[in-house]
């Protein structure tokens, strides 16, 4: 299994490379640049401004400097905000990404694996179909329709909590719940069908003939195998949960990094753009290599190789 | 059963968010006025900064030797409690003010103010703003490396209350760049104590009437009162939070949920029923913004002085503003807008080509050889918002001149890319002058200047700007009123709107005041606390 993850882990050096290298230069032949202005600059402050960040240096010998900080993990300083690092805008942003996502996820598996799991042992009854309905729903409504809802409801309407923001604890009641909704709904889905699959498989009936209670038929036998659509779904689900919030930090106001992300391609803040695709990636790989170690622990019939 | 234990979870969850959530987080602190900041601040640097965002918490935190006036007159006294103007007018001799103080306490003195500005023109520090401070001797040169020499630039210190600034030639609005945000100086020994992480909480110190005690990105940055600063007696304000909000929706929501005391803006689907419904809390004022459409006078048929002149003929602006934006803006009959045009100067249009003239435009296309807009090429309408305004320019040249134009959205930047290559046929564009100066509008679009999106090149409009920055005081806003003239006669833009701004305002916010350059004034403010 060491061999195995260390062999993975060295296939993604590779695959970061060529995500920077071409991140770094498609983002300079999109038009604009990061001095971009409504009232323009005048040449000679460009020319100074091009200097301050190496801009008048040749592309190549750019990207053989950042590459270099690179190793040093240094992802250099911001464009738009020049008295933070990138390295610093992350460590400010991404523990609030972190949070978001993972009580969103918290949520999201709270509500969606009973949900599922319920719909699958009353498969076809009226209990089936409020599971899946609601799932459906999950599914349809989308964050920024459902963010402001709550926020009309619980914030503007009963004053419960805050509109937007991230100060409190209470800031996270909605937020959370928006984000966590839509993946309660995909997983309640994936469960109810993984179940329903493995239900009716043969060890699944000789189980039941062998006398096993329906609890250690349903939580012993069948779950392993039923949740392995989930798991599956789980790893590219959590990278896109720490990336694609960008949604719900707009709605919310809240300081995460999936804004940074988004915004940075805006102002064309290059060192923003690379460092937080570099993140990503980083992420997307870690988390398929964790969701494969997870499916062969929850599948017997795969291994390591 | 799992059923009853579900449900049990769940409603005790619900009460348990409940019992969270009632507690209501934020009631509004005593003195305390929350404003929304709509774009996070670059940096809090006075040579850094560029946006109106960034100096609404400037002049919080920092004054230059003047500011600007509250009713739009001559700048006011700021650190310097006097100065006096050489009779050659090129000799500007401040006095500061014994009692100005730094929030560590230490004494702003003139020195302080040469190293300021020997700093913001440092090639290394490329300050983005450098160019308000070009007309002081020597100070281009330096900012681009010809000169080396702070010293032979036009900034003397001779003792330390006394700071004396030589410009290259006499310039009758000087103190209209001089109270700009840019103009507001630093502290240099924190600055070289701290280096970049001198605008950091706890490194910051300013000149100013409130000290910066948090600034967390992207969600709010507090200022706290100064009582040393000289002029304390008129701030009453304990704090201000400038509460960071990037969406509009999103900002409204925050006001209503009582959130937040001043937005920034009103979503524009809501600006009928708040000014209907709520009329105590929606506010608007104009603004010295001129959103026009700029002709790319390189390409045909739009290199041709009459096209562009029935374009711009065939437009109904009253219509424009009354019937679309609806916001309170003003139709433009020429780009400089009323805050900046000297108080003698009484003309709605000038030019000619900005009136509503169906019938001349017509006349003009057909004898640009296009009649009934016959043969005249699709050209690209294009713009960076996707714009109401774009839609009722192309519907008014299609009904009036029989013409067809495509729209075009870009990304903001690409718009601006774009523009500033000459890379479009027609584009809606904004210009905003960066001080109350005519001069400081004009001039982007004399001969290769960069701000001269039309890539238009007139001799005499330049000339006539030479003339106007040569002329003496009384007579350079007649001399401006000519070259705007000559430049609207030429149409290498169509001036549309005077914009506007509406926000929302909580009415206990008392004496609150913005000017239409958005400055923001924060003397005599105050806010009831809610009941």
């Amino acid at each position: 299994m060491l061999r195995f993850i260390a062999r993975r882990l060295l296939e993604t050096i590779p695959v970061l490379l060529i995500v920077v290298t071409a991140t770094f230069f498609m983002i300079r032949f999109v038009p604009g640049g990061p001095f971009t202005a409504e009232k323009a600059v005048s040449p000679e402050i460009l020319r100074n401004l091009e200097a301050h960040y190496g801009l008048n240096q040749p592309l190549h010998r750019q990207y053989l400097s950042y590459l270099g900080s690179l190793l040093r993990g240094d992802l250099g300083p911001s464009f738009k905000y020049p008295n933070r690092t990138v390295n610093e805008i992350i460590a400010d942003k991404l523990p609030v990404s972190l949070e978001l996502g993972s009580l969103s996820l918290a949520v999201a598996l709270l509500a969606g694996l009973p949900l599922g799991l319920l719909a699958a042992l009353r498969r076809n009854t009226w209990l089936d179909y409020v599971c899946s309905s609601v799932s459906m729903i999950g599914l349809c409504v989308p964050t920024f329709v459902l963010g402001p809802l709550l926020v009309l409801a619980c914030a503007i309407h009963f004053g419960w909590v805050n509109a937007s923001g991230w100060y409190y604890p209470s800031d996270r009641i909605l937020p959370c719940l928006t984000l966590g909704c839509v993946y309660a709904a995909y997983i309640a889905r994936l469960t109810r069908g993984g179940m329903l699959e493995v239900l009716g498989q043969d060890y699944i009936r000789t189980a039941r003939a062998k006398g096993a209670s329906e609890a250690r038929v349903v939580f012993h036998h069948a779950l392993r195998g039923g949740l392995l659509p989930v798991v599956s779904f789980l790893g590219p689900a959590i990278a896109g949960i720490l990336t694609g919030s960008f949604v719900i930090e707009t709605i919310f106001q809240i300081p995460g990094l999936g804004r940074e992300f988004v915004n940075s391609a805006f102002s064309r803040d290059y060192t923003l753009i690379l460092g937080t695709v570099l993140l990503y990636a980083v992420f997307l790989v870690v988390l398929n290599l964790a969701v494969d170690i997870a499916q062969v622990w929850l599948n017997p019939r795969l291994k390591f190789e | 059963m799992p059923r009853p234990a579900v449900l049990r979870l769940f409603l005790g969850a619900l009460l348990l968010s409940g019992a969270v959530g009632c507690s209501r987080p934020e009631p509004a602190p005593r003195g305390v006025l929350r404003i929304s900041q709509r774009n996070e601040p670059a940096d809090l640097d006075p040579a850094r900064a560029t946006l109106p965002d960034e100096f609404f918490i400037l002049r919080a935190l920092g004054e230059g030797l003047v500011a600007p006036s509250p009713d739009g007159g001559t700048p006011q006294p700021a650190a310097a409690s006097g100065w006096s103007v050489s009779t050659d007018g090129l000799t500007y001799t401040f006095h500061l003010r014994p009692d100005a103080r730094w929030s560590n306490s230490s004494p702003v003195t003139a020195d302080d103010f040469v190293a300021s500005y020997e700093r913001l023109l440092s090639p290394a520090t490329a300050a983005p703003k450098a160019g308000l401070f070009f007309m002081v001797r020597g100070a281009r040169d330096y900012a681009t490396g010809r000169l080396q020499d702070f010293s032979a630039v036009g900034f003397q210190a001779p003792d330390p209350r006394t700071l004396v600034v030589t410009l290259e030639r006499p310039m009758p609005r000087f103190l209209d760049y001089a109270a700009s945000g840019p103009w507001i100086p630093v502290n240099p020994r924190v600055v070289a104590r701290h280096g970049r992480l001198w605008t950091r909480p706890g490194h910051f110190v300013g000149n100013g009437p409130f000290t910066l005690v948090e600034w967390r990105p992207h969600q709010r940055i507090v200022v706290q009162r100064n009582p040393a600063y000289h002029d304390a007696a008129r701030f009453h304000l304990a704090a201000i939070h400038f509460v960071a909000f990037d969406n509009g929706e999103v900002e409204e929501r925050a006001f209503r949920a009582g959130q937040l005391d001043v937005t920034m803006a009103i979503p524009f689907s809501k600006v009928e029923a708040y000014r209907q419904e709520r009329s105590a809390e929606a506010h608007r004022a104009p603004l010295a913004e001129t959103r026009y459409l700029s002709f790319n006078t390189t390409r045909a048929p739009l290199s041709d002085v009459r096209v562009r002149r029935a374009l711009s003929l065939a437009l109904d602006r009253a219509k424009l503003v009354d019937k679309v934006l609806r916001g309170g803006q003003e139709p433009a009959g020429r780009l400089v807008p009323p805050a900046l045009r000297d108080s003698a100067d009484k003309e709605p249009v000038l030019g000619g080509a900005s009136a509503d003239d169906p019938a001349a435009a017509r006349a003009l296309l057909a004898a640009a050889g296009f009649p009934d807009g016959r043969g005249f090429p699709r050209l690209e309408l294009s713009s960076w918002v996707g714009s109401a305004v774009c839609e009722a320019v192309q519907a008014m040249w299609k009904k009036e001149l029989g013409i067809d134009v495509v729209l075009v959205n870009r990304e903001a930047k690409d718009h601006l890319a774009s523009l500033a290559a000459g890379r479009y046929d027609i584009a809606f564009m904004t210009a905003i002058p960066d001080v109350a100066d005519a001069a400081n509008l004009l001039g982007d679009f004399a001969s290769g200047s960069p701000g001269n999106y039309p890539q238009w090149s007139d001799a005499r409009y330049d000339a006539l700007l030479a003339a106007a920055a040569a002329a003496p005081a009384g007579e350079q806003a007649a001399r401006l009123l000519a070259a705007e003239a000559r430049l609207l006669d030429q149409v290498p833009l169509a001036p549309l709107y005077f914009n506007s701004v509406n926000w929302l305002m909580r009415p206990g916010v008392r004496g609150w005041h913005q000017d239409p350059l958005w400055t923001r004034f924060y003397q005599d403010l105050s806010v009831d606390e809610p009941e």
